[in-house]
C-alpha cells in the first residue's frame, strides 16, 4: 500500500463537466446539497474601450475539480474534539461518524470546505477517497467518471515525480495552510493562489 | 443567525461570566474579609457565590444545542492533544466540578478558610484556563477575523467586565434580601455594599477604558491583515449594531459607574444605588452580547468553503 495516497488534477484539460462530482455523489450515496467533489470555475477579465469600440480584455477561466486533499497537515483532524477524525496508515483522512458529535469545528478549520455537514443525521461527512473501492483494487469513482481523464490517484511521490509539486493554483487556497496531497497541472491561463485576478464563476448552487 | 449560533453566543457569554463573577468575588471576599472580618465577608458574597453556579450549568446546556450529534457529547475530552475545543470542555467541567466543590464548602463551612482559599485560587486557577482555551478555538488560519491576538484579550476583557457587574447587581440583591429577612440588622453589610461597589465601579470604568482601546485595534488589526470583509462589516453590514454595542457598554460601565459611584459615597441612597448597579449590569450584558454576536456574524472564512 502507498505510504500517502493523494490525487493529480489535469486543470489544463478540465471541461467542468461535473462528471467526477456527479459520481461522487451517486456512488456515496449523498444527499443533493453534499458534494465531497466540486468543480470550481475561476475566471475573470473585462471590457476596455479602444478607438471607440469595446475590445475584450484579458478574458479567461479556468476550473479546477477538488476534493478533500487528505492534507499532511489536517487541520481537521487537529480541531476535532473526539478524534473522530483521523489520518490513516495510507494517508486517507477519514471521519467515523460514530464518534462525530456534529459541532462542525473541522467545518471552520479546513480551507478546502471538505468535511461537510449532513444535517438529517446531525454528523460530519467527507470524502473517504472511495476506501470500499480501493480495497477491491479499483479506482475511485470521481478518477473513472472523468471524459478528460484529468483526475488520477496514487502516491503523492510518484504523482509528484511525474507533474511536478504544484498545489495552489486560484481558487485554491495556500499549501502552506495544510500541507495538501494533490498535484496540479494548471491551465495556460492559470493564476497562482493570493494572486488572482478573477473571481469564482460558478452559480451558488453549484458549490 | 441560527439556533447553533445563539447556542455558542449564550455559551461564551455564561461561562465568561461564571469565571468572571467567581474572580471578583475572590478578590472582593478577601478584601472583605481583611477590613471587618469572616463573617461579614461571608455574609455579603456567600448568597452571590451560589448564583455562579446555575448560570454556569445554563451556558453549558445551551452549548448542546450548538451540536448535531448532543449524544456522543461525552466524548468530546478526548483530543487534548491538538484540539482546543476538547481542552475548553475540559476546563469547562473542570471549573464546574472545582467551583461547586468550592461552593459547597464554603456554604457548609467545611474545612477550614485557609483549605477553602486554596480550592478557590485552583477553580479560578481553572476558569482563566478555561478562558483562554475558549479563545484558542477561534484562533485558525482559516478564519483571520478571529485569528487575532484581539480575541484572548476581547475575551479576558468581557469575563472581567461581565463579572465586575454581575457581582455589583448580585451583592445589591443579596443586600436587599437580609434587609427583607432582618430589617436594620444590617448596617455593617450596608457600609460594605457600598465599599464593594465603589470599587466595582471603579473597575468597571477602568476596563470600559482597556475595552474602547480593544474593539478599534481588533477591527484595524482586521483590516491590516487579512481580514478586510470582516472590517468592512463592523462600519457596513453591522454598522448600527456595533455602535449599539459601543453605547451599551459606555452607558452601563461608564455612565452609570459614575453615578453608582457617587450615590455608594455616602449612606441613604441604597435604592437609587441598587437601580443604578442593576441598571449598569443589564446594560452592560446586553452590549456585550451584541458584540458576541458580531464576533460570529463578521467571521469570514479563508479559502473554499
Amino acid at each position: 500500500m502507498a505510504k500517502q495516497l493523494g490525487f493529480h488534477i489535469n486543470s489544463s484539460v478540465c471541461a467542468n463537466c461535473k462528471a467526477c462530482q456527479v459520481a461522487c455523489q451517486d456512488k456515496n450515496n449523498l444527499p443533493a446539497a453534499i458534494r465531497w467533489r466540486r468543480v470550481v470555475l475561476y475566471g475573470g477579465g473585462g471590457w476596455v474601450e479602444k478607438d471607440g469600440r469595446w475590445m475584450p480584455n484579458g478574458v479567461f477561466s479556468y476550473s479546477v475539480s477538488f476534493a478533500c486533499m487528505h492534507c499532511e497537515n489536517p487541520l481537521c483532524v487537529q480541531a476535532c474534539p473526539t478524534g473522530a477524525l483521523m489520518k490513516r496508515a495510507d494517508g486517507v483522512v477519514l471521519i467515523n461518524q460514530d464518534q462525530c458529535v456534529g459541532c462542525r469545528y473541522c467545518e471552520w478549520a479546513c480551507p478546502y470546505g471538505a468535511p461537510q455537514f449532513n444535517e438529517a443525521k446531525g454528523v460530519m461527512t467527507k470524502c473517504n477517497f472511495c476506501e470500499d473501492l480501493l480495497a477491491q483494487g479499483q479506482n475511485p469513482a470521481c478518477v473513472d467518471a472523468c471524459p478528460m481523464r484529468a483526475i488520477e490517484y496514487g502516491d503523492i511521490a510518484e504523482l509528484r515525480a511525474k507533474y511536478g509539486t504544484l498545489a495552489e493554483v486560484e481558487p485554491l487556497p495556500s499549501a502552506s495552510i495544510t500541507l495538501p496531497h494533490a498535484v496540479v497541472t494548471p491551465h495556460r491561463n492559470a493564476q497562482a493562489s493570493g494572486t488572482g485576478t478573477g473571481k469564482i464563476m460558478n452559480l451558488p448552487e453549484e458549490l | 443567525m441560527n439556533v447553533r449560533e445563539w447556542a455558542l453566543i449564550t455559551f461564551t457569554i455564561l461561562a465568561q461570566m461564571s469565571v468572571g463573577s467567581f474572580i471578583v468575588l475572590g478578590i472582593v471576599h478577601y478584601f472583605v474579609g481583611k477590613k471587618a472580618g469572616e463573617q461579614q465577608a461571608d455574609e455579603l458574597s456567600d448568597r452571590a457565590l451560589l448564583a455562579i453556579g446555575p448560570v454556569l450549568a445554563l451556558g453549558m446546556a445551551a452549548s448542546l444545542l450548538h451540536l448535531g450529534n448532543p449524544l456522543n457529547a461525552y466524548k468530546a475530552v478526548t483530543n487534548l492533544g491538538t484540539s482546543w475545543l476538547s481542552r475548553e470542555i475540559f476546563f469547562g467541567v473542570l471549573f464546574a466540578v472545582a467551583g461547586a466543590a468550592f461552593a459547597v464548602m464554603q456554604w457548609k463551612k467545611i474545612a477550614t478558610f485557609q483549605v477553602r482559599n486554596v480550592i478557590a485560587m485552583v477553580a479560578a486557577g481553572i476558569g482563566i484556563a478555561l478562558v483562554y482555551s475558549m479563545s484558542m478555538v477561534y484562533m485558525m488560519p482559516t478564519r483571520p477575523g478571529w485569528n487575532l491576538i484581539t480575541t484572548p484579550v476581547s475575551f479576558f476583557a468581557t469575563t472581567l467586565l461581565l463579572g465586575v457587574l454581575a457581582m455589583g447587581a448580585a451583592f445589591v440583591a443579596n443586600y436587599w434580601y437580609v434587609q427583607s429577612k432582618n430589617p436594620g440588622c444590617a448596617s455593617e453589610q450596608c457600609v460594605l455594599l457600598r465599599d464593594s461597589l465603589r470599587w466595582i465601579a471603579i473597575s468597571s470604568i477602568v476596563l470600559l477604558g482597556f475595552q474602547f482601546v480593544v474593539l478599534p485595534l481588533s477591527i484595524a488589526l482586521m483590516a491590516a491583515s487579512g481580514a478586510t470583509e470582516s472590517a468592512a462589516m463592523f462600519v457596513g453590514e453591522y454598522g448600527a449594531l456595533f455602535a449599539l454595542r459601543l453605547v451599551l457598554v459606555f452607558l452601563g460601565a461608564g455612565v452609570l459607574g459614575i453615578f453608582v459611584y457617587r450615590e455608594a459615597q455616602s449612606a441613604g441612597h441604597e435604592r437609587m444605588m441598587s437601580v443604578l448597579a442593576y441598571g449598569a449590569f443589564a446594560f452592560v450584558l446586553v452590549g456585550e452580547i451584541v458584540g458576541r454576536f458580531l464576533f460570529y456574524a463578521t467571521a469570514t472564512h479563508f479559502g473554499l468553503q
